[in-house]
């Protein structure tokens, strides 16, 4: 079977799920990062606002074609909707920026590669996006510039953090097998598989 | 519950969601540069008038459910008046040291009722669009593929499943003596143990289901027939033209006290 770029059903179904699982996870941190903002203010929405990306990092490099890391994060906020979010209007906004930001950064390696440090700078994409968005929608710009810088200093961060955890995630699921037919199980198969023909396998 | 609500038969009801949608865009942008605390407030208020008169929602339930955006309006204002881009004028006190500015608390107030706002819209879309009606309209109306709505509304048939999966895990693992810990650490250590499991059998389910559809002959494409058709109305127009005019109003009039 060669891969193509296009997405197929079973893509677009398997990231789905995928999203879903993290929309629902999305919603559980809302009240997470509410308690957290309750005392620290927007810092402390900074603190935790990479955990809102992980979908898009997660999709992207299971899948690793153009558009997953957008849509993943869109169906994630959807789902967040769905399930019973009730600011959709920001939630969908977010989703959609936040989207982009990671998309962007993906589409500058022409979404062929996927290291760590791409997937950390995706995920600081992610989070920029996410500052930008806010900044607009909460009015940011009535707040102290060195509060702004530190929020985006600690979103920047967070966002990388998340693009670790999340890379950590989908490598576990790969060794279960269940990614084989994806992009990313196909490369750690061809990587065994180079190992034994190398005979590093000491017999 | 949201249920209820979604399939009663009002006007709010019966308008297209992307009209909804875009609306709800629409007083996003509309509310970005307002920073007086009287114009978001007035558009609260006709927002959950609108809400109950239009979408036959009981004011009861619109405040209960707004709770927890009055109380993040609430963090707009203290934090408006602590780290303000600039100190107003006009001190009323000073707390631990820090002098506290009208105008500050006036800004923070202005962004409080702007996310009771937001929050209402948001209400206002969630409460009378089925999530299945909405998938068909950005089907339909939209330009969404019909690949990714089914897709999407295919994949959100086993959130049920998850649900189910998720408590066999948990017996599973308290048969295995790996019991239920409280605490923020115990939820930790939990989650940790549950989220591969759960990733992968969604995975799986959701391979066998892209199989299933496939080989019944879906393959997503535009030239289909619908089962629900979703049409643009004059009940779209109404209401685009009501809230273009509540905003127009609005924004002309907020000049009198700014």
């Amino acid at each position: 079977m060669i891969p193509t770029k296009k997405l197929q059903l079973r893509d677009i179904i398997v990231m789905s799920a995928i999203s879903i699982v993290f929309g629902i996870l999305y919603l559980v941190w809302i009240f997470a990062a509410g308690l957290l903002s309750g005392v620290l203010g927007p810092m402390g929405g900074a603190l935790l606002s990479g955990l809102w990306i992980m979908a898009c990092i997660v999709c992207a490099y299971i899948i690793r074609k153009p558009g997953v890391a957008f849509m993943g994060e869109m169906i994630a906020a959807f789902t967040e909707v769905l399930i019973g979010s009730v600011s959709a209007g920001s939630v969908l906004l977010l989703g959609f920026t936040q989207g982009i930001g990671c998309e962007i950064v993906f589409a500058l390696f022409l979404w062929r590669r996927y290291w760590l440090p791409i997937l950390m700078l995706a995920g600081m994409g992610g989070t920029t996006a996410n500052f930008v968005t806010s900044y607009f929608i909460s009015g940011y710009s009535q707040l102290a510039p060195g509060l702004l810088v530190a929020m985006l200093g600690v979103m920047l961060v967070s966002g990388a953090l998340a693009a670790w955890l999340s890379k950590g995630i989908a490598d576990k699921l790969a060794q279960t097998g269940v990614l084989n037919s994806f992009a990313l199980g196909r490369e750690k198969l061809q990587k065994e598989r180079e190992r034994k023909n190398h005979g590093l396998r000491a017999n | 519950m949201l249920e209820q609500y979604q399939t009663n038969n009002h006007f709010l009801q019966q308008v297209n969601p992307l009209a909804k949608l875009i609306a709800l865009l629409v007083v996003i942008a509309a509310m970005i540069f307002v920073f007086d605390p009287w114009t978001p407030f007035l558009l609260w208020v006709v927002s959950v008038l609108m809400l109950h008169l239009l979408g036959g929602i009981p004011v009861k339930f619109i405040t209960l459910i707004s709770i927890p955006f009055m109380l993040f309006g609430l963090t707009f204002v203290w934090i408006n008046a602590v780290f303000p881009a600039e100190r107003g004028e006009l001190i009323l006190f000073s707390l631990f040291g820090l002098p506290i500015a009208l105008e500050n608390i006036q800004t923070g107030l202005s962004l409080g009722f702007r996310s009771l706002v937001f929050g209402t819209w948001s209400l206002l879309f969630v409460l009378t669009t089925s999530p299945t009606i909405f998938l068909h309209s950005l089907i339909q109306n939209g330009k969404l593929s019909p690949r990714f709505g089914y897709g999407i509304m295919a994949a959100y048939r086993l959130i049920p499943v998850f649900k189910n999966e998720w408590q066999q895990l948990k017996l599973a693992h308290r048969i295995r003596g790996l019991g239920e810990k409280g605490g923020l650490i115990g939820r930790y250590r939990q989650m940790k143990r549950y989220a591969i499991p759960l990733l992968a059998s969604a995975i799986r389910k959701a391979s066998r289901l892209a199989i299933a559809m496939e080989s019944k002959g879906f393959d997503g494409s535009r030239n289909r027939t619908y089962y629900r058709v979703i049409r643009w109305s004059s009940k779209d127009a109404f209401f685009a033209m009501g809230v273009s005019s509540i905003l127009t109003v609005l924004m002309i009039s907020r000049q009198w006290w700014i």
